[in-house]
């Protein structure tokens, strides 16, 4: 395997196989090399911003202002504006930490597994995919910090030497959240980074601007595409993708044990670890479906993000939903097996106590409605693809509410139960980082290819001819 | 062509299994006769190990079915012959409802009504219900089965493609049956030896460790049948590398599951769910449960690395046939503790039902096997597997 190793790309097109057809490719038909790379660098360098781009980006960054008014009122008076309180400790800051870290997951396995797996598929969505984990691990990080209450010392949740007699507690699962997702972070970024070399140089070779120029000719560190070049970058992609892999795993494994390790009912349960994995991915799916349609149709860009690369993705969750429906069902069945009243009384706490609308809400939306995902119609469907994609979006958040919140409001003592309600400060926080993420993500997509380029150019038949000539 | 007269390996492997057969199933029944209650015992150890292996493959086969590859349509046919074998199996379960008293604690009625705990459970814990879901788990393997046998022998005499589109459809919604069957048989019949602990993660312990014996099993079989021949030449290297690895993920989905399980009761460290380790880390237990760590995860993850081990099939067949003997201890470690309650014990039964009932179930297999060509002809698969160079 040798994608792209070809300086100079033959300049006709190729002549077209014909029985490629959109609903079954991964490429549309009658593509060329230089097509691809006009196609996609143009949306950076020569195409109008289109108005639609500032108008979004408008809305994002008005949110995240938002969220800066929320972070600074919090830093003045402290977490008290929010709805948390003993008994629930953790509300919308965890709730919101897990639902963005869990999106971040399909990124990374898009990129990495994927990569490992020879799905070529992945090849036009794997950067954007990985450039959402980005931002998502961004948007996550911000709430433990800010739940700590004084996040100018978040650096104590490390391990250095002080004069204070500090040291992290590392039984805790909650400084394993530290490193995991502190290099969960560092290796997205570091992958992300240098998938994209390549194309920084296309970019640094085909922009008009001096200052487009230099910018992208300094992120492209010297890249010149000779063969040497393409070894090396091979074999630190390869490696890279193999550090990644586990991380998809490890991640969201640690923040299940975040709950699990406890002695609650509804958290400690040792399906948590592979249910929220798979609960991580299904969520990273929906959302990458959530913006890959819009994305696709504003910019025109059917012909590299196909029908079948949608299907493909619906699969994917409809799998790992059924994962997560089977974690629920465990949940369940467990609750009863034990013959442990406090277990038991959680199970229908959930079910019938205060909180009963948001578990069946969950139920619909997480379960009910994704099994329409069964029909190849649904998944041939891109309006109703998306709005599936949205509701299994809500329906991963509200999990997340249902675990944190009826486990912690009613757990053994009655005379220790309370509720939970979020308060405005709470939403404006939440709906801020949706704001900061959408934001990151517009300025991307203007600034940076959102498909990779020259992986784009390894499907085409052109490169197959040169792979099957050097094999 | 038969194909236990092409392949004189495969002659072999019957004569041996029928040995085994022949002098385990003697020597067992002779023990049945003296100390019925460790027969029921060690017979259901011995079942779970080689029913696991064929229920296993039928998982792999709706998985290959899914999702096609190259791995799968060379190991395809022995999938589909140990998954052949399922009818037999049941009917070799039936002798454990006979020794439903010897094996669960919850039949003793008396028991039941003195511990509040059990008594909470009887509405699921009781003989005619267990025995009906156990018919049932049957019912759904058996018609999996049934249905992915008929439609690929039609696969093999016809060019259309709607026998692999049935098997596809059929695979997807029967995966989620399968797992849920499995999911409850593991509670029901495992788990339930100890019947005051539980645990929401089992039932994937139990499918990571069947699908694991059965991928190591499908790896010896197909090494001793890869001598020349075109299903030598589909197990070229590249699809050994991908089988490989597919081993090595389910070593880390085995060690993942189990080691989560215990992280999270051993953090809690509550009396109603600590009891299940201390049964397995007290009076010499510990010493299956660290050579169950080390032969069951450490050793196979090391050498599965290793791109080399992978690609020779001499020694892929090594690791797996290690992974195999070492399932042994795993099935041992969530069974046996429940039995031999003064410490780390086995009786001699255990071993001669275990080569009694592999004896017996191998021969199956290896008939099923010989039945049908050893490569599936009417796979799409199959043309790019063959065509492919190296």
């Amino acid at each position: 395997m040798a994608p792209a190793s070809h300086p100079h790309p033959p300049a006709e097109p190729p002549a077209s196989k014909g029985a490629a057809t959109p609903e079954s490719a991964f490429i549309a038909p009658g593509h060329t090399f230089g097509s691809i790379t006009d196609k996609i660098s143009a949306i950076v360098l020569t195409r109008r911003t289109p108005v639609g781009w500032l108008l979004g980006f408008a809305i994002a960054f008005g949110l995240v202002m938002l969220f800066l008014m929320a972070v600074t009122w919090l830093l003045l008076k402290g977490t008290g504006i929010w709805g948390v309180n003993i008994p629930v400790g953790w509300g919308f800051a965890i709730i919101n930490f897990v639902w963005w870290i869990g999106i971040g997951h399909a990124g990374t396995l898009i990129s990495a597994i994927l990569l490992l797996l020879h799905q070529h598929w992945r090849t036009s969505i794997n950067r954007f995919a990985e450039a959402m984990t980005l931002f998502a691990v961004a948007c996550a990080g911000l709430f433990p910090i800010l739940h700590t209450g004084r996040p100018w010392l978040a650096y104590w949740l490390l391990p250095y030497p002080n004069s204070m007699g500090l040291w992290p507690q590392f039984r805790s699962p909650l400084i394993w959240d530290v490193f995991a997702v502190t290099t969960y972070a560092t290796v997205s970024a570091l992958f992300w980074f240098v998938g994209l070399v390549p194309d920084l140089a296309t970019l640094r070779d085909r922009a008009r601007s001096r200052v487009g120029r230099t910018i992208y000719g300094v992120l492209a560190l010297g890249w010149r595409g000779s063969a040497r070049h393409w070894a090396r970058y091979e074999s630190a992609y390869l490696l890279l993708a193999g550090l990644a892999t586990p991380l998809v795993l490890s991640v969201h494994t640690v923040v299940s044990f975040d709950f699990a390790i406890s002695v609650l009912p509804g958290w400690h349960t040792t399906i948590f670890p592979p249910y929220f994995v798979a609960g991580a991915i299904y969520s990273g799916f929906a959302m990458v479906l959530t913006l890959a349609i819009p994305i696709r149709a504003a910019y025109g860009l059917q012909d590299f993000i196909t029908q079948r690369h949608l299907d493909n993705m619906a699969k994917v969750m409809l799998a790992t939903g059924l994962i997560v429906a089977y974690g629920y069902a465990m949940e369940a069945f467990i609750a009863w097996y034990s013959g442990s009243f406090y277990e038991r009384f959680m199970y229908w706490n959930r079910v019938t106590g205060p909180y009963w609308p948001v578990f069946w809400a969950l139920i619909a939306t997480n379960i009910v409605i994704p099994q329409l995902l069964w029909l190849k119609k649904v998944r041939l469907n891109v309006p109703v693809l998306f709005g599936i994609a949205l509701v299994i979006n809500t329906g991963m958040w509200l999990e997340r509410f249902v675990i944190v919140v009826t486990s912690l409001h009613r757990d053994f003592l009655p005379s220790s139960w309370g509720m939970y309600y979020p308060t405005m400060w709470d939403w404006f926080t939440y709906v801020g980082t949706i704001g900061l993420f959408v934001a990151m993500l517009f300025l991307f997509i203007r600034f940076l290819p959102m498909i990779s380029i020259f992986e784009m150019r390894t499907l085409l038949p052109e490169s197959k001819v040169k792979d099957s000539a050097h094999a | 062509m038969n194909a236990l007269d092409s392949v004189p390996e495969l002659a072999g492997l019957r004569r041996v299994a029928l040995w085994a057969a022949v002098s385990g199933v003697l020597a067992t029944l002779a023990g049945a006769l003296f100390d019925p209650t460790q027969f029921f015992r060690s017979y259901l150890m011995a079942w779970v190990y080689w029913g696991g292996v064929a229920l296993g493959c039928l998982g792999l086969l709706m998985v290959y079915h899914l999702t096609g590859g190259g791995w799968g349509v060379a190991i395809r046919r022995l999938l589909e012959a140990a998954a052949g074998t399922l009818p037999a199996a049941a009917v070799l379960f039936v002798p454990l409802l006979f020794g439903l008293g010897a094996l669960y604690a919850w039949t003793d009625r008396a028991a039941v009504l003195a511990d509040h705990v059990l008594s909470q459970k009887a509405a699921y814990l009781n003989v005619p219900f267990f025995i009906a879901r156990t018919a049932l788990y049957f019912v759904v393997w058996l018609a999996l089965a049934h249905f992915l046998d008929r439609w690929s022998r039609r696969q093999d005499e016809t060019a259309e493609a709607w026998p692999g589109e049935r098997m596809k459809r059929l695979s997807g919604g029967g995966l989620v049956v399968y797992g849920l069957a499995m999911t409850f048989a593991a509670f029901d019949w495992i788990m339930s030896l100890e019947p005051h602990w539980f645990s929401t993660i089992f039932g994937m312990i139990f499918i990571a460790d069947s699908a694991l014996g059965a991928l190591a099993f499908v790896l010896v079989i197909s090494y001793l049948l890869a001598r020349g021949g075109a299903f030598g030449r589909v197990l070229a290297p590249p699809i050994l590398n991908d089988l490989g690895n597919l081993l090595l993920a389910f070593v880390m989905v085995y060690a993942y599951v189990s080691f989560s399980q215990l992280l999270i009761i051993w953090s809690a460290n509550l009396p109603e769910e600590i009891t299940w380790y201390l049964h397995r880390v007290e009076g010499g237990w510990q010493l299956l449960a660290n050579a169950l760590a080390i032969f069951y995860f450490a050793v196979p993850f090391m050498v599965l690395l290793s791109r080399g081990n992978k690609r020779q099939p001499r020694r892929l067949a090594l690791i797996a046939g290690g992974v195999l003997a070492a399932r042994l201890l795993s099935v041992f470690f969530l069974i046996g503790p429940a039995f031999y309650r003064r410490g780390l014990g086995a009786h001699w039964l255990d071993v001669a039902a275990l080569v009694g009932l592999g004896g017996v179930w191998v021969a199956l297999f290896v008939w099923r096997l010989s039945s049908r060509p050893l490569l599936a002809q009417g796979d799409p698969e199959l043309a790019p597997a063959l065509a492919r160079k190296h």
